[in-house]
């Protein structure tokens, strides 16, 4: 009841935001200096040719209408063709999401898996040396360019002691891919039990999720600090000491008190950890929809930068949406505050 | 244990300035190294031609890809120039971008958050809604596509920085001005007559200030990040400039070929230049925050 | 032999000011006092006198920038400042309690307060879950909450300020401990409400032949519910004695002024005293601190005073303690 209710009153935002959101791209591509029509036809076309196309792609009309149009079409599922694939874009993205759906997943989830535990931990002791290790560890994390990282890993990895593969792609070159399911081939290839793929999968992806996690960590160490430390300060740690609740039970407590809000924070971390993740398969050619993304909006490919920019709002909102769900589950006090 | 109470000695009154660098020193040892590593890169920039041995932008056709050695000290890139050269002149782009950048978000963001602060309204409303929308993008893909519609010029880099950073100045000065708005200070300078633009400069500015000047290490920090990464995705600066980001575009190709000097050195620059910022800016936020210290 | 006996108790804090000067805030300057079983002590003084900071050295809950230098807590005969800090640790909740201001946010939000009543009993005693529960249910009976079965599974937050006061009550005292220190136990409470919480502290420290310390700046409490009363000023004890004592004939300028500052007596229109700020703690004046203050301060009060002992357990810390004792307030 309750998480209908609140599913209700989100959805009701989510429409407009999302309008807003692809007006607001719409213009900004338009307006802007890039012109595919230029681009298309070549230095030595003639105006009629120009004009030709201008009309094939809708351009001669007003903006307004243009984005009428669009917009129509967004909602009978067509995105428009990608100008440089001359594919549908919609299909572009379908089949390029699973690709680094799963890259920011192992990435962030690995970052996670380090960055809370040690957040939690230099929280109770603020100002020890580890504090002090993390602090400075997760400063490095918020300094080091992505694709500077990546590169690094590279060159150490792969060039100097040839333990990792080239940044080519998601698996070897002579690897046959695995049937598609999920479209991730690490879980496709363990699905239908083919090893040789499954093993060149992994080795594939180390090196690029342990950049996305080292990259992550940095920002999530130090929230979870902030907020961990919010906790011990607070009037229930003090009290459960007063209690004399032993030192385990007590950081217990804190780690129960700080689900909450970590989890939003990472959350929202997602979002950012989205363009992370376009510069890493950008530097190792990953071909997911980052890689994408980046290429459309460098070469001004239109109806792609839109897909593309339309699909992230959707998943911001989206993991927004989760986050929000499972704090409205998972949390006592929620009832009260809707 | 009780002889902590130091009598205040002679030098301590002496030096009053060189004291109060020393105990914030002590304070925040982070804020310090980051000082430093700033004010050396800064120093680096200015007199950037008269500690490089060569031209940044001068081709040596016969030393293509030279490993470091005496006449290159880090070597020379794909084509021919010298990579130590380059990535001194490199600090000049840095502090290029990032002060201006970091400038226009002051005077775009704290004059907004201070009038919607102080008013609130519709307009503070949608800004804020507005605001939160900008947030479903990562900002190198906001500012990616920003600036490819711009064009990509040095000067379109630091407008859409510095726009695109504004609204955390915003939204500084706007939470301090919230919290100060129904304040006693504020209300009774209101009662004595005074008018709104006084209320705003001389009662919530300088106190608003203080968060919106806690941001700018690390927001300038940001910007040379940003800008570089830019550079590197071949938008914004372009070849053969001596930009960082330029520079390891330029080397990534022989990073698998073994030729590693031509990225590995302006990335090292990058990162300690970013690196000193977020630490100066870590301990700023430490020192005008005392409620943040850990 | 008394229960707790605190001598000379000095917390200071320490920090460093941005020129780099280390900086010392005397904060507690020599405390003693005692406590016996059966007894309730109020510690009374304003706001920065340093009575919850006396309740927290002696639980060994400072934390920086707060230290404690010197002094004993002694506890049925072992110095509490000895202890390992684990020992210390499992003596807290078990043998020494403490009710604390704030009881909404002190709850663990997150944990049925059932689970809490449970909890601070397993950590402290082997006892089966079933048996803790039945303990709990009964504890909560005893704090006067309706419906105990039910409200064992309620949350922190469904609970008005009074209920989760009394909770805590329930926890504090649920192990049964020797000394229950109580630091402002009803503020930001209802009168009504206030009223009925002392009174149930009062009754279950006689009726478990308890010691309490009950920290308050609210001299009606002390008058209704302390059988001694320590009253502070600065970090340091001006007067001490039985209530009925210091509150009838009160030795030391600071008492003074705080009887007459009561709304009752203002109300009479009887002479109201000066106030003033309290002394500068990093930089206490020497002699009597109270002396910047104080309307009949003289030349010997820039000299440090001892305590005089006016009545049989009943001593001032003034040079003219012993003239103030007959004067009408």
């Amino acid at each position: 009841m309750k998480v209908r209710r609140f599913l209700l009153r989100r959805l009701i935002f989510i429409v407009p935001l999302l309008i807003g959101i692809v007006f607001f791209t719409f213009m900004l591509v338009r307006i802007g200096g890039q012109d595919p029509v230029e681009m298309l036809a070549g230095p030595t076309a003639t105006q009629a040719h120009i004009d030709l196309i201008e009309r094939e792609l809708g351009l001669d009309q007003p903006l307004l209408s243009q984005f009428l149009i669009y917009i129509g079409n967004v909602f009978t599922g067509n995105l428009g063709d990608s100008w440089i694939s001359s594919q549908p874009v919609l299909d572009d993205i379908l089949r390029r999401a699973p690709i680094t759906l799963e890259l920011l997943f192992w990435g962030v989830g690995l970052g996670a898996l380090i960055g809370i535990p040690v957040g939690l931990r230099v929280a109770g002791r603020p100002d020890s040396w580890f504090d002090q290790c993390a602090r400075v560890v997760s400063l490095f994390g918020f300094s080091i360019p992505t694709y500077w990282l990546g590169l690094v890993m590279l060159f150490v990895f792969f060039y100097l002691l040839g333990w990792a593969p080239p940044g080519i792609g998601r698996i070897g070159l002579v690897v046959i891919p695995p049937e598609t399911i999920t479209g991730s081939y690490l879980i496709d290839s363990l699905l239908t039990g083919d090893w040789e793929a499954a093993h060149s999968a992994f080795s594939h992806l180390v090196l690029p999720v342990m950049c996305i996690a080292i990259i992550s960590a940095a920002p999530i160490i130090k929230h979870t600090r902030a907020i961990a430390l919010e906790v011990y300060r607070g009037d229930a740690v003090r009290f459960a000491r007063a209690s004399g609740l032993p030192r385990w039970v007590v950081r217990r407590i804190v780690m129960r008190n700080s689900t909450v809000p970590v989890m939003t924070f990472v959350g929202t971390e997602i979002t950012g950890l989205v363009g992370t993740t376009s510069l890493i398969e950008f530097v190792f050619a990953w071909g997911g929809l980052g890689q994408y993304g980046l290429n459309a909006i460098i070469s001004g490919d239109f109806a792609a930068v839109q897909g593309y920019v339309l699909f992230l709002a959707l998943f911001s909102v989206i993991v927004f949406l989760i986050i929000d769900l499972t704090v409205v589950i998972i949390e006592p006090r929620s009832s009260e505050a809707t | 244990m009780t002889t902590i109470d130091l009598p205040a000695g002679r030098s301590e009154r002496r030096w009053p300035t060189l004291n109060r660098l020393v105990g914030v020193g002590r304070r925040s040892p982070t804020a310090t190294v980051g000082f430093v590593i700033v004010v050396t890169f800064a120093l680096m920039a200015i007199f950037a031609q008269y500690i490089t041995p060569h031209d940044p932008v001068e081709a040596y056709p016969r030393n293509i890809l030279n490993p470091p050695d005496a006449q290159f000290w880090l070597g020379t890139d794909g084509n021919g120039m010298d990579i130590f050269s380059r990535v001194i002149y490199g600090a000049r782009y840095a502090f290029a971008i990032a002060v201006p950048a970091v400038l226009l978000s002051i005077v775009i963001g704290v004059p907004i958050g201070l009038w919607t602060g102080y008013r609130g309204g519709l307009f503070d409303e949608g800004l804020m809604r507005f605001f939160d929308a900008l947030r479903v993008f990562p900002s190198i893909i906001l500012a990616l596509a920003v600036v490819a519609a711009a064009g990509p010029s040095v000067i379109n880099v630091v407008i859409v920085i510095g726009l695109l950073d504004s609204p955390i100045f915003v939204r500084v000065v706007r939470a301090e001005v919230l919290a100060l708005r129904s304040s006693t200070m504020v209300e009774a300078a209101r009662a004595a007559g005074n008018p709104t633009w006084r209320i705003l400069l001389v009662h919530l500015l300088p106190n608003a200030i203080q968060g919106a000047m806690a941001q700018t290490a690390v927001r300038a920090a940001w910007a040379v990040r940003i800008s570089a990464t830019l550079a590197f995705l071949g938008v914004g600066i372009q070849v053969p400039t001596p930009e960082w980001g330029v520079m390891i575009r330029q080397g990534a190709e022989y990073m698998v070929t073994g030729q590693w000097w031509v990225a590995i050195f302006p990335g090292i620059a990058l990162v300690v230049m970013v690196l000193g910022l977020n630490m100066l800016g870590d301990g700023l936020q430490d020192l005008l925050n005392p409620r943040r210290k850990g | 032999m008394a229960l707790l006996s605190v001598e000379d108790l000095e917390t200071h804090f320490v920090s460093r000011n941005l020129d780099n000067e280390v900086l010392v805030a005397h904060a507690l300057n020599g405390v003693s006092f005692a406590v016996d079983r059966g007894q309730v002590l109020g510690l009374v003084g304003e706001t920065g006198a340093g009575k919850s900071l006396t309740a927290q050295s002696v639980m060994g809950l400072l934390r920086p920038p707060a230290l404690r230098v010197g002094g004993k807590a002694l506890f049925d005969g072992t110095d509490l400042f000895d202890l390992p800090t684990d020992t210390m640790n499992a003596m807290r909740g078990r043998d020494i309690a403490l009710v604390v201001q704030n009881p909404r946010t002190s709850l663990d939000p997150l944990t049925r307060i059932g689970d809490q009543l449970v909890r601070i009993q397993r950590v402290h005693a082997q006892i089966s879950a079933a048996d803790a529960r039945k303990r709990a249910i009964a504890m909560l009976d005893a704090v006067g909450i309706p419906e105990p079965m039910r409200r064992m599974r309620a949350w922190p937050h469904e609970l008005s300020g009074g209920m989760a006061q009394r909770v805590l009550i329930a926890m504090a005292l649920i192990n049964d401990p020797k000394l229950l220190i109580a630091d402002e136990p009803t503020t930001g409470l209802d009168v009504t409400v206030q009223a009925q919480i002392l009174d149930l502290l009062r009754d279950l420290v006689i009726d478990r032949d308890m010691a309490a310390i009950i920290i308050t700046h609210d001299l009606g409490v002390v008058a209704h519910y302390c059988d001694r009363v320590v009253v502070m000023f600065a970090g340091g004890i001006v007067e001490a004695g039985p209530v009925g004592a210091v509150f009838g004939q009160p030795c030391h300028p600071y008492t003074r002024a705080l009887l007459a500052a009561t709304p009752e007596r203002l109300a009479l229109g009887s002479g109201r005293r000066f106030g003033g700020p309290p002394p500068d703690l990093y930089n206490l004046p020497k002699g009597c601190h109270y002396r910047d203050r104080c309307s009949n301060a003289t030349e010997l009060c820039q000299q440090t005073p001892s305590f005089a002992t006016v009545a049989s357990d009943h001593d001032a810390r003034c040079h003219y303690a012993a003239s103030l004792k007959d004067q009408p307030l």
